[in-house]
Formats: C-alpha cells, structure tokens, sequence
C-alpha cells in the first residue's frame, strides 16, 4: 500500500493518551499513552485480566472511555462508532454468520455501505484471492476448517480497506500446529498489506515472533514497550523479564553486599555470592535485590563464572533442548535449559555455570539495576 | 454382543420390559380418552347408552362425520373461527415478541430484571381471575361480540411466556455477532434483521408454535365470556351446539372435535422436528 521514503518521518497513526476506563467504579484500565506509527505491527501481551482485550475494545470503539483520549490519524474518536474510525476487527470467535455463505460474509461491510453489486463482486474476489478462499466462497462458514474460517473473519476485515486492523486473540480457537501456520501466513499478510495492525495475545510466543513492537500490559498498566529483542535482553522491570521468555526467568532473592563502579555483589545466602560487572550506587549496600537469571544461559561444561550445584527433580528431554526442574534451599524450583541431551539424571547433583554479565538485577520495586549484556 | 447401540444406551432384559411397560402405561394414560372419544364417534347414538356398555363398536361407521355439518351447519364457520382467532393471536405476539425478546436479551437498563420477574408473575394468574373486570373493560369499549375481544387478551397472556422462550434463544446467539456487525457500520434494527432474525428463525417457529397452542387452548373461555355471536364462535365453544333439549348427540360431537383438531394435528406433525430441533440448538457445540 504506502510505502515510506527514507527520511520520511513516519506518521503516527493511533494515539492514545492517559486513556483510563473503569466498570462500576474498578478502573480497568488506569491511564495508557501509546504511539502507534504507520505500518507497524503492535502485540498487546499479558496476564488474563490485565485489560489488553478492553483496550482494544475501545481503541475499536466497543467500550466507552472514561478518559483521556484515542486519536486515529490525527483526529479525536473518542465518541465516533467504529465504522467512522477507519478500523477492521477480527474477533477471537471469528464471529462468523452462520446463515450466509462465506462470500456474503466477508460482502458483509460492504453491503451495510450499500454498495454497488460490482464494486462488491471485485473487492470480495480481490480479497479471496489474497487469503486463498476463492473455491469457498459459495459455502457455509459451518463447513470450513477452523483456519478457513479464521481467513474469512480476515478478508471480512480486509475489504474495508481499514486504517488500522485489530485482532482479539484470533488463534486461541486452533490447535497447536495450525496456530504455528496461521502466525506466518498473518506475518505474510502484513507484509503485503503493509497495514497498521494491532494484535491482543495472551501468548507472549505469539508476541515475539509477530509483532514490531511489544506492549506489556499488567494490571491496567503499561510495563514496558520495546520490540521482541528489546524485552527479551533488556525488560525494564522483574514483570516483563518474567513474563517474556520461556522456560520463565530465575529469580533469586539476596542482599546487596557491595557496589561501585566496577561492580554489585549480591549475597545469595545458601547459594553464595554473585558480582555482576555493571556499575552500581554505593546506596545499593544493604538492601534486598534480586539476581534474574534465565534457564537458557545455564550451562553444564563452561568454565568460571557464577557457579551453582543443584539437583533436578524432574527432567524433561525435548530432543532440541533438555530442561531441567531443581529444587531450591527456599522452596522455589530452579530452572535450567540445556541444547541437545546432556548427561544430566534425576535426583543427581550437577554443577550449572553461568556468565554474570547476562543475569539481570531488580531492586525492592521490582525495577531494573544496570543492564544485561 | 454388539447391537450397535452406544454403551451408554445398554440395558438388560429385565430393564427394556420395565422402560417398555412404563411407557405404555403412560401413553394408555395420557391416549385413552383419545381413543375412547374415537370410537365413540363410530357408534350410532343409540349405542352409547346401552347396558352393558360395549367398549368395541360393533356395528361402527363414519356416518357422525357427515350427519355433523346438516345438524350443526355453522360447524365449518366454527373451525374456521379456532384457527383464525389462533393464528391471529400468533401474529400479533410475534410482532410485539421479537423486538421486546432481543430488547431482553441485548441490552441493558434499569428494570429489566424486575420486569422479566413481573412477566413470570402474570402466568401465576390464570385469565378467569380477571375475566370479570376484562368484561367491563370490554363492554364499555364496546368491544363485545367481536373476534378482537378473543383476541387481544389471549394475546396479552401468551406475551410473556413467548418473551421469556425467545429471551433464552437469542441469548445463545453469541454477542459478537452483534459487535462485530456494529464495527462493520450496521446499526441495531439492520443488525436485527439481517443477523439475528435469520439465525433466531428456528427458535422464532418454536415460540410461534408454543403460542398457537396456547392461543387455541385458551380461546375457549374468552370466547365464552365475551362473545354470544354464533358467526364468531371458535370451535371449543361452537361444539355446544351438538347440547340438544334433551341428550347430547356424543357421536357427533366427537366427530366434530376429531375434524377440528385435525388441520393443527396435521400441522403439527410435519412441524414437530422443527420444535424439537429449535427446543435443542445450540446445546450441543457445533
């Protein structure tokens, strides 16, 4: 569709600023600012209940806003109704006609346009042809497999030409393998359409491998907003690195016992010492930190270090990788993730290693100290 | 042993003869008038009083069925007036149901829930409680002796059992369908009418149903309070008629109400999978 040129500041596209909501007196949401810019592929993640689904609700114009305000393409939207705002929405239902044929369906906006019958006939086979339904259009959507069925809600989307498209959990209903397809086919699609789109995931694996940029929602809140990698390696608080990324992050409680410039060194009590090289405020000295440490940066055979012997319960072998579930001195499980099959066995002590410059480090608010390399 | 029949729907000997025997005890039951009324048709008057009373008719015919219409000839006019004051009475609940049911089943204001209860409550009154004031309410209208005096508060009692039967159908209708119409410009009456309507069609036919039969049932003693017109009887009270001076021509009488339940029998069987499939969407994923 559009294409920018470089240099070209890119055009905000949605904006929302200090938006809140509340049911009966509960916020809901409790004061969002986002900056959505052209073409940009945005992934609301979170907890259930942290109110990505009513966010998006009124960005759609389903939900009142309390306050603060939605701003698509420069202009306020705050009281228009949804087919005013520009914007398409696939629900997690698909929310599908079951009396029409998939080609009244996706005809269905247009229809409610009054448009003229050859105007629809080429926007609905344009729109079939790009999701590959063009030999279903005759049927019920009662007869179409659930990835069918999905691509029907999209071209529903599609044909009117929207600004922005928005998703509500649209691959919750598919199994496994077909969710695994239909991530790349809707990354295929936003490629071709080059469209805005936001997207509500409760799968962050969903988030990763889609989105441009990630939005981290808690409790009514924005954690952090950044792109995959920019969470992944640099979460901004103890939610997000334990949110992003699986098997979930360690986190190991301790007190902080030095800092200067060189370095923070933390007490682990039964677990020892651990000195991260990052630089750190004398004012750290004393208080309760924790050290994050993620499964996948353990390693049995590396020399140095920060070394750690524990003894898995429980081991599961996937072939490509082996996690390995250990018990810790304060009850909570330990986990580490090993490539390939290594020679590790239940209820057998190993020593697991690993690099400090890659765990992360939270203060009593939860909050980032320094930066992972 | 396989019988083809699923686990679930198994049973011993001992158990099919007790489920086969309670089922015909039941319908004997629940048919024996039927049948009795039946044969009572067939017999000539003169042996329905003899003794010993003969539960057979030996010397049976169909001669009532023809006899009916030269000794009652407004019999046709009466059958006719059952299923016009039914299917009028169907109309007009209908007409005010749907919109009301979805009204019940979409929105939300003050009051709904108290209002449902207060429909529920109306059916704890039977209409003979309130035949005396609807009398006088009638007879100052002026409104006596007309099929609108049969109809209209027969429709007023069939509203909120058919509001309550729609209200839960179209509550199965996931609701975002209606959002997802709303974000693609359809306002409610287009939503209404494109979407909902034709996906609610087979819980719409079951209500129409349920208030045919009740309209039918209960024509019977509105027409006997507010009319005394022969031309507008429906049929309940029309079989008065078959009441002489001095006996009651039985053989005739259960001719006629043979004839004038038939059309809705015969309606009713081809319509009865529709019933039974609208009374189960929905309750099983499809």
């Amino acid at each position: 569709m559009r294409a920018f040129f470089p240099g070209e500041r890119p055009l905000s596209e949605l904006t929302l600023s200090s938006l809140k909501k509340s049911f009966a007196g509960t916020a809901v949401i409790k004061g969002v600012d986002l900056d959505v810019t052209q073409g940009e592929f945005v992934v609301f993640v979170g907890p259930s209940g942290c109110g990505k689904s009513t966010l998006l609700r009124m960005i759609a114009g389903l939900e009142e806003v309390t306050s603060g305000e939605i701003v698509i393409a420069g202009k306020t939207v705050n009281d228009l109704p949804p087919v005013k705002r520009g914007i398409a929405m696939v629900f997690q239902s698909y929310a599908l006609y079951p009396h029409m044929s998939v080609y009244e369906n996706i005809a269905f906006p247009l229809r409610v346009e009054k448009l003229p019958e050859d105007q629809v006939r080429t926007r609905v086979s344009e729109a079939a042809r790009v999701l590959q339904l063009e030999s279903r259009l005759q049927q019920r959507p009662g007869t179409l497999s659930g990835g069918q069925r999905q691509r029907v809600a999209i071209g529903r989307a599609i044909v009117r030409e929207p600004k922005i498209f928005l998703f509500d959990e649209p691959l919750s209903n598919l199994d496994a393998a077909l969710r695994a397809d239909m991530r790349i086919e809707l990354t295929r699609l936003h490629k071709k359409l080059g469209a805005t789109m936001i997207y509500v995931t409760h799968d962050q694996v969903e988030a990763l491998t889609m989105a441009d940029k990630i939005v981290v929602l808690n409790a009514g809140q924005i954690e952090q907003v950044g792109s995959p990698l920019d969470l992944y390696h640099r979460p901004a608080n103890r939610f997000v690195a334990g949110f992003i990324g699986n098997p979930k992050m360690n986190f190991l409680q301790g007190t902080c016992t030095a800092a200067d410039g060189a370095g923070i060194t933390v007490d682990l009590g039964p677990l020892g010492l651990i000195t991260l090289p990052r630089a750190g405020s004398p004012a750290l000295v004393g208080q309760r930190l924790e050290v994050g440490i993620r499964p996948e940066h353990l390693s049995l055979d590396a020399p140095g270090g920060f070394r750690l012997t524990i003894r898995p319960g429980i081991i599961e072998r996937l072939g490509i990788h082996t996690v390995a579930y250990a018990p810790l001195p304060n009850g909570d499980t330990f986990v580490a993730l090993f490539d390939g099959d290594p020679p590790v066995a239940d209820d057998t002590d190993i020593e697991v290693s690993v690099d400090p410059a890659l765990c992360h480090l939270f203060d009593e608010a939860g909050l980032a100290v320094g930066l992972a390399a | 042993m396989s019988s083809g029949r699923p686990m679930i729907d198994r049973y011993r000997w001992y158990e099919y003869v007790a489920i086969y025997v309670g089922m015909f005890l039941f319908l004997g039951f629940v048919l024996s008038p039927f049948i009795e009324g039946f044969l009572v048709s067939l017999k000539p008057l003169t042996h329905l009083f003899s003794s010993p009373y003969r539960f057979w008719p030996e010397d049976g015919s169909f001669d009532a069925y023809f006899t009916m219409w030269e000794h009652v000839p407004l019999l046709g006019r009466y059958i006719f007036n059952s299923l016009l004051i039914s299917s009028l009475a169907t109309i007009a609940v209908l007409i005010l149901v749907v919109p009301a049911a979805y009204a019940f089943a979409r929105f939300e204001f003050p009051g709904s829930g108290p209002l449902l209860g207060a429909f529920l409550a109306v059916n704890m009154f039977s209409g003979a409680v309130l035949l005396i004031p609807l009398y006088r309410l009638m007879r100052s209208m002026g409104l006596l002796n007309t099929y609108f005096a049969m109809i209209v508060p027969g429709v007023a009692f069939l509203i909120p059992t058919a509001i309550w039967l729609l209200r839960t159908y179209l509550l199965r209708i996931p609701r975002e369908l209606d959002e997802a119409a709303w974000v693609d410009g359809a306002g409610r009456l287009y939503i209404l009418r494109r979407i909902v309507l034709p996906i609610a069609a087979p819980g719409i036919l079951v209500v129409a149903l349920a208030t045919f039969i009740g309209a039918y049932a209960q024509q019977f003693i509105f027409a006997l309070t507010f009319n005394s017109k022969s031309e507008f009887m429906p049929l309940a009270v029309g079989l008065f008629a078959f009441f002489g001076k001095e006996r009651v021509v039985w053989n005739e009488l259960m001719a006629a109400s043979f004839v004038g339940i038939a059309p809705v029998m015969i309606g009713f069987i081809f319509l009865q999978r529709y019933l039974v499939a609208g009374l189960t969407a929905g309750a099983v994923k499809q």
